[in-house]
């Protein structure tokens, strides 16, 4: 048959037990892979699910050199990895991919991801602080008419049209590579100087003819009558300009606690961020946040770290109906 | 020649072995002119294959065109997914055009929330509907690549299961360009309730429920 129908993605796998894991944590930075040394040093069945090396606050950082035990200097990326080799080296595995809702109420409790369902009986969200605080202007007027935030979504709409994407990381430049499948020409906005971005994805943008790479360029406005005209954008430096497009993709990022996924089934705090007890727990048993998500909380990634260690003991001790956390020394 | 991998197909045994209560897919097609059809009469013939409590009805949407009436069918290729057994039961769940990609969830999701006969649905969202007084028409476009798609859907498909007078279908929007013209749906999951109101995304049940009650005041 000549026809992909894609019927296995997105398949909800319940009784395989391919899918099922005692611990998913969600989020792969320094909170994430420290909690997953610890779930799978406890023989708990790990899996981590992350965007990207380059997603996250850490990921995209220069130069650590405070980091306790690493002297430096070292890049974020270079860290984590460090922590992910770790974390792997006692079984947790790593998958890249993004999550798109939980299921708490479920039993076990179930996360949809873009390649399907895995189901846990505990989760560790760990997903850090780099959602945006405000949308530019025409933004919110023209989300579905035009403004997208998922391209392998809508790409199809705008089969031979040119399109805005605006955004310097892994994701951005994913979507924008996927948009070419569909567009006739993407004007790429890079707000920052560089992109975060992993070398591979930078060469294959750079080497295709559709895609036109402005860096160092602000979005200040999307506007249209009804659907997307245009986007107004600004370089650095330079006079701003307005470029006719059909549709603005939109991955920039900003400094609020990344809960869109977590549908309103958490409480959160009105600057977007969740309250867990002294254990990492949420208000949800076995629900467990860590890191940038967290209230009141020191943005370094020894702490993330930390709260990652917590939390993967107060996960152990959840499963496996403990009284008290089994310390890990002697 | 089977679209489902062995190892999904087993799976999909697998879970279906919870169903109690029987569910017939009912499937309109047209095999000369529909795109699509012939692709959504195998998915439907091969999942019913996979359980006993599964059945299939495949329709000519011209020849059968009473029974296509008898279930408001208008577009296709359609699936109705109906509860069967000694108390059959159309909950107004439609699927139109091909569940492919993602929506196969919805599907699967759909197939086992009708044999349970239980929504899921908060206690709040399910009084809401048992009180409903005026129709309520639920489309909820989506694409087969999105990953958000079928959360919306099934929610939709839940509501249609709480009360009589809500009725829900995914749409499957680059198969309908014109529905997707006439409601301007240039990004999925879009739902639109009763021609006039609309959603973007995979709302929350909370939110979903406002926008609906702000539709029916």
């Amino acid at each position: 048959m000549s026809l992909d129908l894609n019927l296995n993605i997105g398949l909800s796998t319940v009784g395989s037990s391919a899918n099922h894991y005692d611990v998913i944590i969600i989020g792969g930075g320094p909170g994430g892979a420290s909690a997953a040394i610890y779930t799978a040093r406890a023989d708990l069945r790990t899996l981590v699910i992350d965007k990207g090396l380059t997603a996250g606050a850490l990921g995209i950082t220069g130069k650590i050199s405070n980091y306790p035990g690493v002297p430096g200097p070292v890049t974020g990326a270079e860290l984590v990895e460090i922590m992910r080799g770790q974390a792997e080296s006692f079984g947790a595995e790593f998958l890249t991919d993004k999550v798109v809702g939980i299921d708490m109420k479920a039993e076990p409790k179930m996360v949809m991801a873009g390649t399907g369902a895995f189901y846990a009986k505990a989760i560790i969200l760990a997903t850090g602080s780099m959602g945006r605080t405000s949308s530019v202007k025409g933004e919110e007027e023209l989300l579905g008419r035009g403004v997208s935030y998922c391209a392998t979504c809508d790409g199809a709409f705008f089969r031979n049209k040119t399109v805005a994407v605006i955004g310097n990381n892994d994701e951005a430049l994913e979507e924008t590579l996927f948009l070419t499948k569909f567009t006739e020409k993407i004007h790429l906005i890079v707000p920052t100087p560089d992109m975060k971005a992993r070398d591979v994805l930078m060469a294959e943008v750079s080497a295709n003819p559709k895609i036109d790479i402005r860096m160092g360029t602000a979005l200040k406005e999307i506007s249209g009558n009804g659907t997307v005209q245009a986007v107004r954008v600004k370089p650095r430096g330079g006079a701003e300009e307005e470029l006719p497009v059909s549709g603005a993709f939109v991955y920039l990022q900003g400094g609020k606690p990344i809960t869109d996924y977590l549908m309103a089934q958490l409480e959160t705090k009105p600057d977007g961020c969740l309250m867990v007890d002294a254990e990492m727990q949420t208000a949800v048993p076995g629900i467990f946040a860590i890191g940038d998500l967290l209230c009141s909380h020191i943005k370094q990634a020894v702490i993330a770290a930390a709260d990652g260690v917590i939390a993967a003991v107060a996960a152990d001790k959840y499963i496996n109906g403990r009284e008290k956390v089994k310390q890990d020394w002697k | 020649m089977s679209l489902l991998k062995e190892t999904d197909q087993q799976h999909l045994r697998e879970q279906f072995s919870a169903l109690d209560t029987p569910v017939k897919l009912v499937m309109f097609t047209q095999e000369m002119e529909c795109q699509y059809c012939t692709e959504t009469r195998m998915i439907s013939e091969e999942v019913a294959s996979l359980s006993e409590n599964i059945s299939v009805e495949v329709y000519d949407f011209v020849r059968d065109q009473e029974i296509a009436e008898q279930y408001n069918i208008d577009k296709i290729p359609a699936i109705a997914i109906v509860r069967g057994g000694k108390q059959p039961k159309d909950y107004g769940i439609r699927l139109y055009g091909i569940p492919s990609g993602y929506e196969f969830s919805s599907l699967i999701e759909n197939i086992m929330m009708v044999s349970r006969g239980e929504s899921g649905l908060s206690p709040e969202t399910k009084e809401w509907a048992a009180n409903l007084e005026q129709p309520v028409h639920l489309q909820v476009f989506v694409t087969p690549t999105c990953p958000y798609c079928p959360q919306a859907v099934i929610m939709a498909h839940q509501l249609a299961m709480e009360s009589d007078m809500i009725t829900a279908d995914m749409v499957e929007a680059i198969e309908f360009p014109h529905l997707s013209n006439r409601y301007q749906v240039q990004g999925v999951p879009r739902t639109v309730i009763n021609d006039d109101f609309h959603m973007e995304g995979a709302a929350p049940e909370p939110m979903l429920l406002g926008k609906l009650q702000e539709a029916v005041a």
